[in-house]
């Protein structure tokens, strides 16, 4: 029986060319758009590469300082001194790492400027990021300890600076500072990750930055196991609940939340900065519903194209139940069809997406975008394909084989 | 074998109703062959699809086998219908895009079936209309007695008790006409029983018995 169901497919798509064409493109572009998505989105927070320990990594990139009683507000990265003091002494934390946001330094090289990111981090940031080491090594506690100015390239800022040289072992001016290449790391572009180059947080001009409660840090914090978060997070509160200001009159109060990426993200979207809760869950509702809008629209289209194309097939209904189909069996053989017809859509639309992302990373409009169709995202995309044939198909299946037999063999479309 | 009691059916087209069918009794007999004849809009069709189940008469009770079909769900009437009826229609109504073997064998998907066994009955019933040579091609390129074989193998494909044929020579000339009309004749002897629509007084002598409808109603 699915064999005559997939020849009789077959045959029809060959047989209306124009109708499947249009039907391919609309399932294989509304595909494309959400596997491109979803790819940018699971290298965005799916645990792989460099933030490959992320299922029981919480980050805190921002605090709250509070006094309601004055009305005074203020949000904004970590000061070095918050990440040592309440942060770094959280029992149930495994390691914690502090590191600067991304800043703009000037390299001067060959009497040539150029314009990096840089971030300075402690030891505890390369045990917790798995960098892929391509040469050299990464700065040690020792490093970090003795104020060492060495430094950490990627493969493209490497490549840009020394051409074909080995970059480790150069000499490289960094906003004024003479610092030593020791190691070149692959490209990354992971929120905590993502920079040109990476330094020691010793190799600050100054040493203020350790007694500042705002900053340009945040923190990074490695738990044994996810089962440990409740417990960090409730050790965070404690600590954060006898936070000390340096101006006790002007702040009273701290919030400061220990996140997953994908809360994070919720938190910084939907402004939750002074609530526990970051909203994490209505993101996820919020984008599920929009993917399923963006997919209903052209699965009600395609609801359309079938019914008519169905319904020039009413004779073939009227012979079908004559000799026996019943309802049930009718439905089942244009779900088939349908599912046929979509999946090779959704093939498509996966191969439209793989060159898409390829375009994309070539392209540089996001530096260092490392996507690729993967088998989460190809499973993704073959369950999207599913369930679009299955939205697009049920309502005009349903509304042909409940015709009856002597109006379908007759041709009627009621 | 098939009995309609008081069987009307009404027709309704925009505001005007029209009775196809008033009070039909009938009765046909196992193995007979009964040709039902009468002038064109009469309801000679509309009665033959309500004996193979195709329609639903607006009142009336339909037996078959001694059943009485009253509230059979669709899938009940659907394997009544493959299991007890056999179809062939005027134009024929092959499916372009299946060979001839996959319009034969269509029968037979709607039974639990190997495939080779639903293979071997489909070749076997085109052998019986003299057309195994003709099994990979399409139905559009086969001429209309070639076609109406065919139509012929698949409505006997699934050996069943009762074929029911609307006029089935009424696209043929007279020399396939001949041809297809020998072909039910020889159905018949074997033991199938047939209710034929025809406007043709020629192939309805071969019947047992004729049955005349005229404005919806049967008369003697």
């Amino acid at each position: 029986m699915l064999k005559n169901y997939l020849l009789i497919a077959w045959r029809i798509a060959l047989q209306r060319k124009l109708f499947t064409v249009i039907n391919l493109l609309c399932i294989s572009l509304t595909l494309l758009v959400l596997l491109v998505l979803t790819a940018l989105l699971e290298n965005t927070f799916a645990p792989t590469g460099v933030e490959g320990k992320s299922p029981r990594m919480l980050q805190i990139v921002t605090m709250v300082s509070l006094n309601e009683e004055k009305g005074n507000f203020r949000h904004g990265p970590l000061g070095y001194k918050v990440i040592t003091d309440y942060i770094k002494p959280l029992p149930s934390a495994e390691l914690v790492a502090a590191v600067s946001m991304p800043e703009s330094a000037s390299v001067y090289q060959q009497g040539r400027i150029t314009d990096l990111l840089l971030r300075r981090a402690d030891a505890a940031y390369w045990q917790i990021l798995d960098f892929e080491v391509l040469d050299g090594r990464v700065p040690t506690a020792e490093d970090v300890a003795a104020g060492r100015f060495v430094l950490v390239l990627n493969q493209s800022t490497a490549t840009q600076l020394f051409g074909k040289q080995s970059a480790v072992g150069q000499q490289l001016n960094v906003g004024g500072q003479q610092f030593t290449v020791i190691g070149v790391v692959a490209d990354v572009l992971q929120l905590n990750s993502f920079a040109d180059m990476w330094a020691p947080v010793s190799t600050y001009p100054s040493s203020d930055y350790q007694h500042q409660l705002w900053g340009n840090f945040s923190a990074l914090i490695l738990a044994r196991s996810a089962a440990d978060f409740p417990a960090l997070r409730q050790e965070l509160a404690t600590a954060v609940a006898g936070f000390k200001f340096d101006d006790p009159l002007k702040w009273q109060e701290a919030k400061i939340w220990a996140d997953s990426k994908l809360e994070f993200f919720a938190r910084m979207l939907l402004q939750n900065q002074t609530e526990p809760e970051s909203g994490a869950a209505s993101l996820l509702l919020l984008i599920s519903l929009l993917m399923l809008l963006f997919m209903l629209l052209p699965a009600l289209n395609l609801v359309n194209l079938n019914t008519g194309r169905m319904m020039e097939r009413s004779t073939e209904i009227g012979v079908r139940k004559a000799f026996g189909a019943s309802r049930q069996q009718l439905i089942g053989q244009f779900l088939v069809e349908n599912l046929l017809l979509c999946c090779v859509g959704g093939l498509l639309g996966l191969a439209m997406a793989a060159g898409t992302l390829e375009l994309i990373e070539q392209s540089g409009v996001i530096p260092y975008l490392q996507v690729e169709i993967n088998l989460t995202v190809f499973a993704l995309g073959m369950v999207i394909s599913m369930v679009f044939g299955l939205l697009s198909g049920i309502i005009p299946a349903w509304r042909i084989a409940k015709l009856d037999p002597v109006h379908a063999l007759k041709g009627a479309r009621r | 074998m098939i009995k309609l009691s008081a069987i009307s059916k009404n027709y309704q087209t925009d505001k005007v109703q029209t009775r196809a069918l008033d009070n039909i009794n009938l009765q046909v007999q196992a193995g007979e062959f009964v040709s039902i004849m009468g002038p064109s809009g009469c309801g000679k069709s509309t009665l033959l699809n309500i004996i193979g189940l195709l329609d639903r008469p607006a009142s009336g009770q339909i037996e078959i086998n001694g059943q009485l079909l009253g509230k059979y769900s669709d899938s009940q009437v659907a394997k009544l219908r493959n299991q007890t009826f056999g179809f062939i229609f005027q134009s024929f109504h092959l499916i372009n895009e299946l060979r001839v073997i996959d319009n034969v064998e269509l029968p037979l998907l709607y039974r639990k079936m190997p495939a080779a066994e639903r293979r071997a009955k489909a070749k076997a019933a085109l052998e019986k209309v003299g057309l195994t040579a003709r099994m990979e091609h399409f139905p559009n390129q086969l001429s209309g007695g070639q076609q109406q074989r065919v139509a012929i193998a698949r409505a006997m494909v699934g050996e069943p008790q009762i074929l029911l044929a609307d006029e089935p020579t009424g696209n043929l000339d007279s020399q396939m006409g001949a041809e297809v009309m020998s072909q039910l004749l020889a159905l018949n002897q074997a033991g199938t029983t047939i209710v034929m629509v025809t406007h043709n007084e020629q192939e309805a002598k071969h019947s047992n018995r004729i049955v005349r409808v005229f404005d919806g109603q049967l008369v003697q």
